[in-house]
């Protein structure tokens, strides 16, 4: 057999072993049987040496291209071998559940304040805190409160056993006086926070419970400011849908006072044509003297609900209690 | 309190709806909680007259009439005897409803249809389908069909006939403190007259004159107390015959929820409604005399001790700050409150002292409150009554006593009102009230509102000038300064009609607004970590309190025992809540709060923020494979989170002291502090024995944190350093070290032993058991060395690296693993 013929004999054995492989090592051991150092592919390239001189170039080429075809044969079947290799043992079973790392809820409660607390801040308004422990001149006297007043009472109120006495913040309106003491006008200010009434807790009723407030004192503040702010916060809060109602009230720190009622396809659906939702007024000028603000250079108004209200409204929930027993079940819904 | 539309249209006219009514009420201020209609008595039922009467052509019992009932006719079988064309009779209408019998569950509604195959368009009705006696209506008692008088017009309602009340509508009105003028229909109607611009008719109270003796010749008045009493009046009435009510006042009064009594009682409840005025009716001959010999009404403070025993025969025993109206040897009235046993108005009484009185709020409150009593009367008074009422509702009083229940009056009146009070006048600026409530409202409409609610302008001038002047009646007790008439011209101008502006104005500040906006970065970052936020109660109870410390702050007036301090840490409200959700199927929890809480220095409560977290049972969510997917949580998920959100919060140098001891709270337990002195908080693990009381089953882990100084000593700016540009080295160690000794002494020895280019130190495994003594334990390390300016070669870090190994093995006294 001519060296040509063995070429070409070696070259078809090698392609049809290597295209013949099932696996990668098969392949592997194919490839040292022709192309490795001792593989008679090699044997051949080393014979190249013996031939005639003028041979050898013709030779030389045949050697190599059949080399290269192999080499891409090889390639070829190594990344297809590759491939196979890489499958999983096992289909992935895509409906079976995954492994979770559960993202924790933030309190319903805190999500109905922080979205109260972000439509005021989008008017201007800063977040105050006062103190849960207060005195009766912060809680009472400084808002006017008549000294007989029922909220007054231990009946309503809880009273600390501690030096002054002190008592639980009925309301978060004893912020707006913390403030004002502090602070001159102009003020702009939204406070959420604890409060206490000592009831007996039931489905609307628990001893603490949450307010939210805004004060806006400046120069030239009317009722139409009130109205347009309030507007605009409880379009945020409750829907574009709302209808508000205002009505004359009675609140002993604020004059004109006013009582905010709404609608919503939401209270129409509990059979209801409007739900109360919020006290507010104009400050009264015997607060803003207190404070040592002058009622004829400065107004102001003040407006404030329960944000456990809001949120039952929100979601239909019907026990406040709901908001304290932290069942994971309920956390978990919002 | 309650009204009725037809009450109210005595004083004041106005044509709404009854729901128009409602919402005229409320959006002045006066809220209506309810509203029900009152059936009058035979609603529906009419006086009718038959026109024809043929036989029905299927029945030989029943006839088929044609009866006109005032507007047409209409077909009627009918299946009584006892009448023929011409008669009147009522006629009950489809829709009615007849009176419910005794056992009847419901009543019986009139409908359209066939009888025997006629049809039928209501029924003509007996006197007992009608539930009526006919003698005592001076009818015939029929056999079949009630037959009315011949007179009867056709068409009308039988009530009408027969002189009962008619339908009517029951408003229930929540009244605000400030307006105590609201408590009566007058005051009702007034507000009704201001807004319609009616006028308010008040009814005459007119007296017959000439009654010998003299009121001031048979009955004197003493004020001992003037500054609780500043005014008492006194009326006799002689000769009245005490006896049930006429139907229409007894009418009134069940409508708005009162019990008749009896004519005498009826009139002063009455009155008081219509007025606002409590009165109270004595047996005038029960009233003791004194000196002057006629009898004699002390107004007084009563006596320490002093018994006495109110008309709903309570004893009560009275202190000198009760007022009490008194003859010379008695006491005959809780002033205010309620009238006494001893001088109570009787079926057998003739004589009638009629008292009308002012008594002032606080006492009365104080009376009513600890003597246990409410009643309308003190109700009003402590609300403030109307000191210039008390003549006219005495007047009033009197004149339908003398209607109802007879009798003579004894001629005027016995005032003692030792010195009123000037009347109160406000100004008021025009423009101020433009500027407070941001419309224009003209000075003359502003002026009309008021004197629509009865104020009266102090020399009106015209045209109006820039403010005005008004005198204020003595029924608005509200009414004190400006702002107090600026509301009143919003309430009648119409609150809905006052425009709403867009914000507009300053920018608000408040150092709590950075705080809040922490606050919640913090429960996002616990919250992403997968904690759910719980908001425990702020009262809990002694004894949970007393976990944590001994420094509770306590409640004076507590509602229970499971609810009288107030928490001096969240932790033992996060049990609560495992607690709460173990007891219903929920083994795993794992949450945080963010709360104040109290604690007692000295004598004072201190305030302060916490965050805490809370966890037991599963690790992870369940899942289907893994070795680990059983695993509980463990002390070191708690420690994770807080270095987490440490790290967040950007605290450096936070160190964990493990404490000898266990506590009364933790079985395990570590301090956490700013470079072990300034204390953060602590963690742990829960004392098995009350996690057991708690009904916890798995191990509790708890921590809790300073958040007011986590905040204050956090640093939160981030600053950028420049990526790593060369490769780093990596040298792992490990070495058998005493049991004791803390991942914390390894770092300090690191620290000692310098060594250059050292980027970080990772502790990768703990090993206890096999070839590691007991007693010790092998900590494995691996050591990151970097340069910022070059490619490290293996001899710098082979240097550096010796030295850590020298250091362990001299000041750990680490055996090293090769």
């Amino acid at each position: 057999m001519s060296l040509h013929d063995r070429i070409s004999s070696i070259k078809e054995a090698a392609a049809q072993e290597l295209r013949a492989a099932k696996e990668l090592p098969s392949l592997e051991r194919a490839k040292g049987q022709f192309l490795g150092p001792e593989g008679s592919f090699t044997a051949l390239m080393k014979e190249l040496g013996t031939l005639a001189k003028e041979a050898r170039p013709i030779a030389g080429k045949a050697i190599n291209a059949a080399k290269q075809e192999l080499e891409s044969i090889l390639a070829e079947k190594r990344s297809e071998l590759e491939l196979r290799a890489a499958l999983p043992k096992e289909p992935a079973d895509f409906s079976l559940p995954g492994r979770r790392r559960p993202v924790g809820r933030l309190h319903p409660l805190t999500q109905v304040t922080d979205d109260i607390v972000r439509a005021f801040r989008k008017l201007g308004f800063a977040v105050a805190d006062g103190p849960e422990i207060e005195d009766e001149y912060h809680c009472f006297d400084a808002l006017n409160t008549p000294k007989d007043h029922p909220a007054r009472d231990s009946q309503d109120t809880f009273f600390i056993d501690t030096e002054g006495r002190p008592l639980l913040r009925t309301h978060t309106s004893s912020v707006q006086i913390r403030v004002m003491e502090k602070t001159p006008p102009p003020i702009r200010i939204v406070v959420p926070g604890r409060v206490f009434r000592r009831d007996n807790a039931d489905a609307t009723h628990n001893p603490t419970f949450h307010q939210i407030e805004g004060l806006y004192v400046d120069k030239g503040v009317t009722v139409s400011d009130l109205k347009g702010t309030v507007e605009a916060v409880f379009k945020e809060v409750l829907g574009d849908d709302v209808k508000l109602r205002f009505r004359p009230h009675y609140f002993s720190y604020t004059e004109p006072s006013l009582e905010i009622d709404f609608t919503n396809s939401l209270v129409k659906k509990l059979g209801k044509d409007w739900l109360e939702i919020a006290g507010c007024g104009m400050v009264h000028p015997k607060v803003f003297e207190t404070v040592g603000y002058d009622p004829e250079v400065w107004s102001g108004w003040a407006f404030g609900f329960g944000i456990e209200r809001i949120a039952m409204l929100r979601y239909g929930i019907t026990d406040i209690r709901l908001f304290y027993e932290n069942d994971a079940r309920f956390l978990r819904q919002f | 309190m309650k009204v009725t539309l037809n009450w109210l249209k005595q004083y004041v006219d106005f044509n709404w709806t009854p729901e128009e009514l409602t919402e005229r009420l409320t959006l002045l201020g006066l809220e209506v909680e309810g509203v029900h209609k009152v059936a009058g008595e035979f609603d529906g039922v009419v006086v009718a007259q038959v026109i024809t009467r043929d036989k029905h052509p299927n029945a030989d019992k029943l006839s088929v009439c044609r009866v006109a009932d005032g507007k047409g006719e209409r077909q009627i079988v009918c299946g009584a005897q006892n009448f023929q064309a011409g008669d009147k009779v009522p006629l009950i209408l489809p829709g009615a409803s007849l009176p419910m019998k005794p056992g009847d569950k419901e009543p019986f509604t009139i409908k359209v249809g066939k009888i025997r195959g006629v049809e039928s368009h209501g029924m003509m009705c007996s006197h007992e389908e009608l539930g009526i006696d006919p003698e005592a209506i001076g009818h015939r008692r029929e056999d079949g069909l009630l037959l009315l008088k011949a007179d009867a017009v056709v068409g009308q309602p039988l009530a009408t006939y027969l002189g009962r009340s008619g339908s009517d509508v029951v408003y229930d009105l929540e009244t605000t403190p400030n307006r105590p003028d609201w408590n009566s229909l007058i005051g009702i109607a007034r507000e009704i007259a201001a807004l319609t611009g009616n006028p308010l008719r008040l009814p005459a109270a007119g007296l017959p004159s000439g009654g010998k003796p003299t009121a001031a010749e048979q009955v004197s008045v003493r004020i001992g107390a003037p500054d609780l009493c500043p005014r008492y009046t006194a009326r006799v009435v002689r000769g009245v015959k005490v006896g049930p009510s006429p139907a229409w006042l007894r009418s009134a009064l069940e409508k708005v929820g009162l019990r008749s009594i009896n004519n005498v009682v009826d009139v002063s409840n009455y009155v008081m409604l219509e007025t606002g005025q409590p009165l109270h009716t004595f047996d005038y001959n029960l009233v003791g005399r004194g000196a002057s010999g006629v009898p004699t009404v002390v107004v007084r403070r009563a006596a320490e001790g002093e018994k006495f025993t109110t008309l709903d025969g309570r004893e009560h025993t009275l202190s000198a700050e009760n007022l009490l109206i008194a003859d010379e040897q008695k006491g005959i009235a809780l002033a205010g409150v309620m009238g006494g046993r001893n001088t109570e108005i009787q079926d057998t009484t003739v004589d009638v002292l009629i008292e009308s009185a002012y008594f002032t709020p606080t006492q009365v409150r104080r009376t009513s409150k600890t003597l246990g009593l409410r009643t309308d009367a003190s109700y009003r008074f402590e609300r403030g009554a109307d000191v210039g009422a008390a003549d006219f509702a005495s007047r009033r009083c009197a004149q339908l006593i003398l209607e109802t229940a007879g009798g003579t009056l004894a001629d005027g009146v016995v005032d003692a009102f030792p010195s009123p009070a000037e009347s109160r006048r406000i100004r008021l600026r025009h423009d101020r009230t433009d500027a407070l409530l941001g419309i224009a409202i003209p000075a003359d409409e502003q002026a009309r509102h008021l004197a629509g609610l009865g104020l009266v302008e102090v020399s009106p001038s015209s045209p109006r000038g820039a403010e005005s002047e008004w005198e204020i009646p003595t029924w608005r007790v509200d009414l004190k300064r400006e702002a107090d008439l600026i509301e009143e011209v919003a309430r009648l101008f119409g609150v809905d009609r006052i425009p709403s502006t867009t914000p507009r104005g300053a920018q608000g500040s408040h150092p709590f607004d950075a705080q809040f906006d922490r606050f919640m970065a913090v429960r996002r970052a616990l919250s992403g970590l997968g904690l759910d936020e719980a908001q425990g109660q702020t009262l809990i109870s002694d004894a949970s309190a007393r976990w944590v410390t001994e420094d509770v702050v306590a409640l004076a007036n507590p509602l229970s025992s499971d609810m009288n301090v107030l928490r001096p840490s969240l932790l033992p409200g996060l049990l609560d809540t495992l607690r709460h959700n173990l007891t219903r199927r929920n083994g795993d929890v794992q949450v945080y709060e963010i709360g104040r809480v109290f604690t007692r220095v000295g004598n004072q409560a201190r305030e302060g923020w916490r965050v805490a977290i809370a966890m037991t049972g599963a690790r992870a969510p369940r899942f289907w494979s893994g070795a680990d997917r059983e695993a509980l949580c463990d002390v070191f998920d708690l420690k994770g989170l807080v270095e987490e959100l440490i790290e967040r919060l950007g605290l450096r140098g936070v160190a964990y002291a493990r404490r000898p001891e266990p506590t009364a709270l933790f079985v395990e337990s570590a301090t956490v502090s700013l470079g072990g002195k300034l204390a953060l908080g602590q963690l742990g693990q829960l004392q098995p024995v009350l996690g057991k009381r708690l009904d916890l089953r798995d191990p509790v882990f708890l921590a809790e944190l300073d958040l007011d100084q986590l905040l204050q000593r956090g640093n939160s700016a981030k600053s950028f350093k420049a990526l790593a540009q060369f490769p780093s080295i990596q040298r792992d160690l490990a070495m058998i070290v005493d049991e004791a000794l803390t991942h914390d002494a390894v770092l300090a020895a690191v620290k000692q032993a310098k060594p250059a280019n050292l980027e970080a130190v990772e502790l990768f495994d703990i090993f206890r058991g096999k070839h590691v003594p007991s007693g010790q334990k092998s900590l494995a390390y691996s050591f990151t060395y970097r340069a910022a300016d070059r490619t490290l070669k293996d001899e710098e870090v082979n240097a550096a690296h010796a030295k850590v190994v020298e250091t362990f093995r001299s000041s750990l006294g680490a055996s090293i693993r090769e």
